[in-house]
C-alpha cells in the first residue's frame, strides 16, 4: 500500500473543503471549523488512494483552463451528437444495431487521463469502456461499440475518442 | 417569464431523451445494447432536467443554495454514471452473459475466454 504524503493530503483537503463549503452554502465560523476538521479527516484517510502522480497538477492555470474547455466545450458538443445518434436509434425501434467489442490503443500515458478519457468513452451513450490491459508498455481499451462500423486498432480507436483524446492531450499530457 | 419558458423547455428536451433510453431499455436486443440506452437517460435527461432546475432556481425563485444544490447533483450523477456502467458490464461479460445473436467483433472474448 503506497504511504500518504504531504501534497497529497493537501490537495485532497483543498477539494473536500471546496465541496463542504458548495453543500452548506455557508459562512459562519462553526461551519467552516467543523468542514475544515472533517476534510482533514477524510484526506488523511483517502489521499493516497485519490493522489497518485503530481498533486498540485490543476493548480497550474494553464491545465485547468484546457480542462475547463475540455468539459465545458469540447465533451459536451461529443455528448450530444452521440444522445442524438442514440435517441434516433431507439425511437426508429432499436432494429438498426450491430454491436461488438474492439480493441483500441490509447496514447495518453497518465493515470489520470486514462481514467478520464474511459470515463468519457463511457458517459457517451453508444459505446462502454470494458476493459484496460497493457501490452508492451501500449494501454488498449476494449469498448463495447453498438454500431461497429471500423475493424478493431487505430481506425476504431479515431472514430470512437479522436476528438476525445486530443482534447484531453492537451490536459494531461 | 422568458427565462421560465427557456426551463421548461430544458426540462421537456431532458424528458424526451429520459423517454428515448427507456424505449431502448425495453426494446434493445441484448443486455450491453440495452446498457447503452440507457447512458441517454443518465447523460441528456439528467443534464436537460437539471440546467432547468438550475435556471428556473436561480432567476425565478433566487436561491442560490438550492441552485447550488441542483448543480452538484447534476455533478454527482456525471462522474458516479460512468464508473457504474462501467463495472456492471465488466461483471456481466465475466459471469459469463452473451447477446443471443453472436458479435461479429468481440476481441473481448478471444483474449480472455481461452
Amino acid at each position: 500500500m503506497p504511504k500518504t504524503k504531504f501534497p497529497a493530503v493537501i490537495s485532497t483537503f483543498l477539494l473536500c473543503f471546496a465541496f463542504w463549503l458548495l453543500l452548506t452554502w455557508s459562512f459562519a465560523l462553526q461551519e467552516l471549523i467543523a468542514g475544515a476538521a472533517v476534510s482533514l479527516a477524510v484526506a488523511l484517510f483517502s489521499a493516497r488512494f485519490f493522489i497518485h502522480e503530481k498533486a498540485f497538477w490543476f493548480f497550474n492555470p494553464a491545465k485547468l483552463f484546457s480542462g475547463l474547455f475540455y468539459w465545458l466545450c469540447i465533451f459536451p458538443v461529443e455528448l450530444i451528437k452521440a444522445n442524438l445518434d442514440m435517441a434516433g436509434r431507439c425511437f426508429g425501434g432499436c432494429k438498426k444495431v450491430n454491436p461488438g467489442i474492439v480493441k483500441v490503443p490509447v496514447e495518453l500515458k497518465s493515470e489520470y487521463g486514462q481514467a478520464a478519457l474511459a470515463n468519457s468513452i463511457t458517459l457517451t451513450p453508444g459505446t462502454i469502456t470494458m476493459e484496460t490491459t497493457e501490452e508492451d508498455g501500449q494501454t488498449y481499451y476494449y469498448i463495447h461499440w453498438i454500431d461497429v462500423t471500423a475493424p478493431s486498432g487505430k481506425e476504431a480507436g479515431d472514430a470512437i475518442k479522436g476528438t476525445l483524446e486530443k482534447g484531453l492531450r492537451r490536459v494531461w499530457q | 417569464m422568458a427565462v421560465r419558458i427557456i426551463s421548461d423547455i430544458l426540462i421537456a428536451i431532458g424528458a424526451i431523451f429520459a423517454l428515448a433510453g427507456t424505449i431502448g431499455i425495453l426494446k434493445m436486443p441484448d443486455t450491453y445494447s440495452r446498457m447503452q440506452a440507457s447512458t441517454c437517460v443518465a447523460t441528456l435527461g439528467v443534464l436537460g432536467v437539471t440546467l432547468g432546475a438550475l435556471l428556473y432556481a436561480v432567476f425565478v425563485m433566487g436561491s442560490a443554495a438550492i441552485a447550488i444544490k441542483v448543480a452538484v447533483i447534476g455533478l454527482l450523477i456525471l462522474v458516479t454514471n460512468p464508473i457504474g456502467s462501467h463495472m456492471l458490464a465488466k461483471g456481466a461479460y465475466k459471469a459469463g452473459i452473451r447477446p443471443e445473436k453472436k458479435m461479429d467483433v468481440d476481441d473481448l472474448g478471444r483474449d480472455f475466454d481461452e
